[in-house]
């Protein structure tokens, strides 16, 4: 009696340890790229789906325009490219894993200027009808579980990727402030130079220790 | 009970399952990776070199500085010359908090791997003491999860709706400013033109030409 309740106790440890692999989580992390930063992501079953999404978040621009972009290339451990994206200041993607590995996420900045990039990856998996018939202490209801968590994943990541370009904006907005306020300043400036240089130029013109004959 | 602690015993050797983000370093070089966290929230950082070399230890040169600042320049962490560590702190200020990654210069140049795993706010929570204090069942804890997840959506929502309403205001107010800005250029274009003609007049009655 005593062990079949240890045997039951062990296969609820495996059976939750089973469980709690499948979950992937990863905060939005931003880094700097200068000209390449690649990041590595471990997909552990083949068929998972790998979402994510990228933001651009941009450093005080004051005299250019808005930055190109980057490019993301997604390769998978084989060496195949996955995923591409090119000249965006925001993305996102998803795909589903061919093979289980080591994926890389690569950020190409093509411009010198070092942009600071945002990134959430998330790498999902839903346990299937096979996996339900080789285990038979996985209910059909874990599955709907797992089904709303990765739904619930998705939400969360659209929320970090707004956040994040909520964020670009505000930059953008605050530049453009600052620029309009600039800008205008410097208009008046320039308005009183020119016409104060006009009115000195005309009186000397007129002047009689001044060439009074060529007017 | 000792079935109790084979079940604690595998939840906790499953926390520790890497499932993290991985980066190369170049010596010489420093790599920082930022993330914004809000004041109050938990948040877990565990970093460590990978050994390419299974089974030999890792050589001297292979060893990292960490560290961790927030926004303000508060030192979290620290760890000089480490193969690995870990950090965890409650966020005392919302802002960006920055874990730079520095490998001493040497020659030849080497390339070090990191593995890095940083989680805040509902994905930091230790789940293994949760389950440990209430011997709640797995379906009640896989519940109990999604239910903080979606009451951290919730706060987040309200987070997003915040700022984008200071956006708007900043919107408005430039809005605003510009249109004032124009009138007054065009007012200062007048008054300029004015003054001048006023002045060239007094000037050429001065000089008896009018």
């Amino acid at each position: 009696m005593e062990r079949g309740r240890r045997l039951g106790y062990a296969k609820i440890c495996i059976f939750l340890s089973l469980l709690l692999s499948f979950v992937r989580h990863l905060s939005a992390l931003s880094i700097t790229v200068n000209e390449m930063e690649c990041v590595y992501e471990y997909v552990l079953y083949e068929g998972d789906t790998v979402s994510g999404n990228f933001v651009v978040v941009d450093h005080d621009i004051f005299w250019s325009s808005d930055h190109p972009g980057i490019d993301l290339i997604v390769t998978s451990p084989g060496g195949n490219t996955v995923h591409t994206s090119k000249g965006k200041s925001g993305d996102k993607f998803d795909f589903k894993a061919p093979r289980s590995g080591m994926y890389k996420f690569c950020f190409h900045n093509p411009y010198s200027t070092p942009e600071t990039v945002s990134f959430y990856i998330h790498v999902g998996h839903i346990p299937n009808e096979h996996n339900l018939a080789k285990d038979e202490h996985l209910d059909p209801i874990n599955v709907k579980i797992a089904e709303l968590r990765e739904a619930l994943e998705s939400v969360t990541a659209e929320q970090k990727y707004l956040k994040a370009r909520e964020a670009r904006h505000r930059h953008t907005n605050e530049s453009t402030r600052k620029r309009v306020i600039f800008y205008t300043l410097a208009e008046y400036l320039l308005l009183a130079c020119a016409s104060t240089f006009q009115v000195v130029y005309i009186r000397r013109l007129f002047s009689k220790s001044v060439a009074y004959n060529r007017v | 009970m000792s079935g109790f602690g084979l079940f604690i015993l595998t939840l906790g050797l499953l926390s520790s399952v890497a499932q993290s983000l991985r980066f190369d370093l170049q010596s010489g070089h420093t790599k920082c990776i930022s993330e914004d966290i809000k004041s109050n929230s938990m948040t877990v950082g565990k970093y460590s070199v990978v050994n390419l070399n299974e089974g030999y230890p890792l050589p001297d040169s292979h060893k990292v500085t960490v560290r961790v600042t927030s926004s303000y320049g508060n030192n979290y962490h620290y760890g000089e010359l480490v193969e690995s560590g870990q950090f965890a702190f409650t966020a005392a200020e919302s802002g960006d908090y920055m874990a730079c990654f520095w490998v001493p210069e040497q020659k030849p140049p080497v390339k070090l791997t990191v593995d890095f795993d940083w989680k805040s706010g509902v994905a930091a929570k230790d789940w293994s003491n949760v389950a440990k204090k209430g011997q709640i069942d797995v379906m009640e804890l896989e519940l109990k999860k999604l239910f903080d997840t979606v009451s951290s959506i919730h706060e987040e929502m309200f987070y997003l709706r915040e700022r984008e309403e200071e956006m708007q205001e900043l919107n408005i107010k430039t809005n605003s400013r510009m249109a004032w800005l124009s009138f007054l250029s065009l007012l200062v274009c007048l008054s300029v033109a004015g003054l001048q003609l006023w002045h060239l007049k007094t000037f050429f009655e001065r000089k008896k030409l009018l």
